[in-house]
């Protein structure tokens, strides 16, 4: 019994090449670094002073540190609106389709329900061929959502994907919480609201976040359906990038496009700044729900 | 209907079940009224939206066009150059970031198992899901001023290092394909490492035990253990990435676009945009008959993708 022990052993004290330690810590310091950097750079660029970015003096700490640039862009107008029609679009459209989508998820969790295999198919048809680009936006211009908040929001309720998660996360929950529900005589809407959905918070979270970050993230369907007036905030920092790069590429060096750098910079961060925040707090529930959603049903 | 004595009536009998059967279940089916409606209206008319393709679209006459003209934008966008250099830059820069960022999240996840460390794992694992959740605007926006020929960090550096005079990334074609695909990788390799981290949390430990006892490295146990067991689920990725080739992120395509980088950069979904809203009299004919085309070959490859999956290790998304 003795030797195979050791031989056991031989190998655990070869496993701790230290080597391959190091260049494993290595590489996943280096990805670390790659995934910070960048909003490192960033962020220094937003508070350093125009004079600094001006010398190129500016790396990944802010030289001669002022918040001017913030202070510009919240004199900025447009930014407020921006940023106000945002907090709307996602905070309703998140509202809105996680209800949609809750509605729909429990009765097609249901297998045995009649009908319930053939709605499944449409749901799972329209997630490989959808409409394309130009019918989608013809529809909605047609329905007069174009140029209204609900156009941003009620096009977007259902998401195919984050609905399949949700069914295959209702089916996972225990049969016999329903049935002692049912026998204590509970019906339908009872069972959702008291028994399933309070069970459900890490997936609600799940597709929660997934569907909050697209609405706070989207530009283009505000590109296509929106007066400026309504823009999302998103595509005001795509509209300030591109103008401003011109100013700045334009003109070289000069006083003009180093302030630009800094309010382009601290427009990038004030419109990052409420997912980075979010996203440590949610980050605990998403993995648990989307491995439970992937196991197939 | 069970009154004894009362003639058993097929006929009769059959509305009542299901009446029955809607008494009990009725709650199910009014909860997903509205949704179905919802699926109906936006998916699936849209779908049928479709036909505008085959008809000439006139302005203020609703979405589905006026007259009949067969296939006379299918032959229109077929003859077009424009067209076909849209479809091979589609197909290259898909093929190429699946080629190229395809292993890498699979290396990923396999040194982020080995790390001992595990709260330097959960540090890892939580910081590289991150970009994923960032906004394609900010990171271009990030990316256009790193590499900003005035300011950017990169000529910055280059320029104190080597003397090379500053280069305008953004706007050369021959980085676009680089910069989509670096891209990509930054967003989205810790989030697409998750599926293939769960694969090897589920190897058992004793297949590892038994190769220790053999005598493997860590680097043998890597190769002949966990590459082997994570297998079926590196294959059914591959063959869903293959089914997806025609959609690229059109998003950051369109942000990145620039008419001097357009020969490489113009894909299938720019042109469309741009047949549809961004030339001068918004072609909606002509740009859904390509959606369509460009729509109908995504589905066949996905079926095909779907179907090769099922058959060969019996997985497919559905």
């Amino acid at each position: 019994m003795a030797a195979p022990f050791q031989r056991v052993r031989r190998g655990r004290i070869r496993d701790h090449s230290p080597v391959l330690d190091i260049i494993l810590y290595l590489s996943m310091v280096i990805a670390l670094l790659v995934c910070v950097l960048p909003f490192l750079y960033i962020i220094a660029m937003s508070l350093s002073s125009s004079q600094a970015i001006l010398n190129n003096r500016v790396t990944l700490w802010p030289v001669g540190a002022n918040v001017e640039a913030y202070r510009q862009i919240f004199a900025y107008p447009n930014f407020f609106q921006a940023y106000q029609n945002t907090i709307t679009y996602t905070f309703f459209g998140t509202l809105i389709a996680l209800t949609m989508m809750t509605l729909f998820a429990y009765p097609l969790s249901k297998r045995a329900l009649k009908g319930q295999k053939a709605v499944m198919r449409l749901v799972v048809f329209s997630m490989f061929f959808s409409g394309g680009l130009i019918p989608n936006f013809l529809l909605v211009s047609n329905l007069k959502l174009t140029g209204t908040v609900y156009g941003m929001i009620i096009p977007f309720a259902i998401n195919q994907f984050n609905l399949i998660i949700l069914i295959n996360f209702f089916r996972s929950l225990p049969e016999e919480l329903e049935e002692a529900a049912r026998i204590d005589g509970l019906r339908y809407f009872g069972i959702l609201v008291r028994i399933v959905l309070p069970l459900s918070t890490a997936a609600l979270a799940t597709i929660g976040l997934y569907t909050a970050v697209f609405f706070w993230n989207d530009w283009f369907y505000g590109l296509i359906y929106l007066e400026s007036r309504l823009y999302p905030v998103m595509l005001l920092l795509r509209n300030i990038v591109n103008g401003s790069a011109m100013v700045g590429e334009a003109s070289g060096v000069g006083e003009k496009s180093s302030v630009a750098i800094a309010v382009k910079s601290a427009v990038i961060i004030t419109s990052t700044l409420p997912i980075i925040l979010l996203y440590p707090f949610l980050q605990r529930y998403f993995i648990k729900g989307m491995l439970v959603g992937a196991v197939k049903g | 209907m069970e009154r004894p004595g009362a003639k058993p009536d097929p006929r009769g009998k059959r509305p009542a079940a299901w009446r029955r059967y809607l008494g009990v279940h009725w709650e199910l089916y009014a909860m997903m009224l509205l949704p179905l409606a919802h699926l109906l209206l936006f998916k699936y008319l849209p779908m049928f939206g479709n036909i505008l393709a085959f008809r000439r679209f006139r302005p203020l006459t609703g979405p589905y066009g006026v007259s009949w003209v067969g296939f006379r934008y299918f032959e229109q966008f077929l003859g077009m150059p424009d067209f076909w250099r849209a479809f091979s830059n589609t197909l290259t820069l898909s093929l190429m970031n699946l080629v190229l960022n395809f292993p890498v999240p699979i290396i990923f996840a396999i040194l982020l198992n080995e790390l001992r460390s595990l709260r330097f794992k959960k540090l890892v694992q939580t910081v590289s899901y991150m970009p994923r959740f960032i906004s394609t605007v900010v990171v271009i926006s990030i990316l256009t001023e790193l590499l900003s020929p005035s300011s950017g960090a990169l000529n910055r550096l280059l320029q104190s290092l080597t003397g090379q005079p500053p280069v305008y990334y953004m706007n050369e074609p021959q980085y676009f394909r680089s910069l989509y695909i670096l891209t990509d990788m930054w967003q989205y390799t810790g989030w697409s490492a998750i599926v293939y981290l769960a694969a090897i949390t589920g190897v058992s430990g004793d297949l590892f035990e038994a190769a220790r006892i053999d005598g493997a490295s860590r680097f043998q146990q890597i190769l002949y253990v966990t590459l082997p067991s994570i297998l079926p689920t590196i294959m059914v990725m591959l063959i869903l990435k293959v089914g997806y080739l025609m959609s690229l992120g059109f998003e950051k395509v369109l942000l990145m676009y620039t008419p001097s980088n357009a020969t490489v950069s113009d894909i299938i979904d720019t042109y469309v945009y741009r047949m549809g809203f961004a030339s001068n009299t918004n072609q909606y004919s002509y740009a859904t008959a390509i959606g369509l085309f460009s729509g109908i070959i995504g589905l066949v490859l996905v079926s095909a993708s779907n179907l090769i999956s099922r058959r060969l290790t019996g997985e497919s998304i559905y």
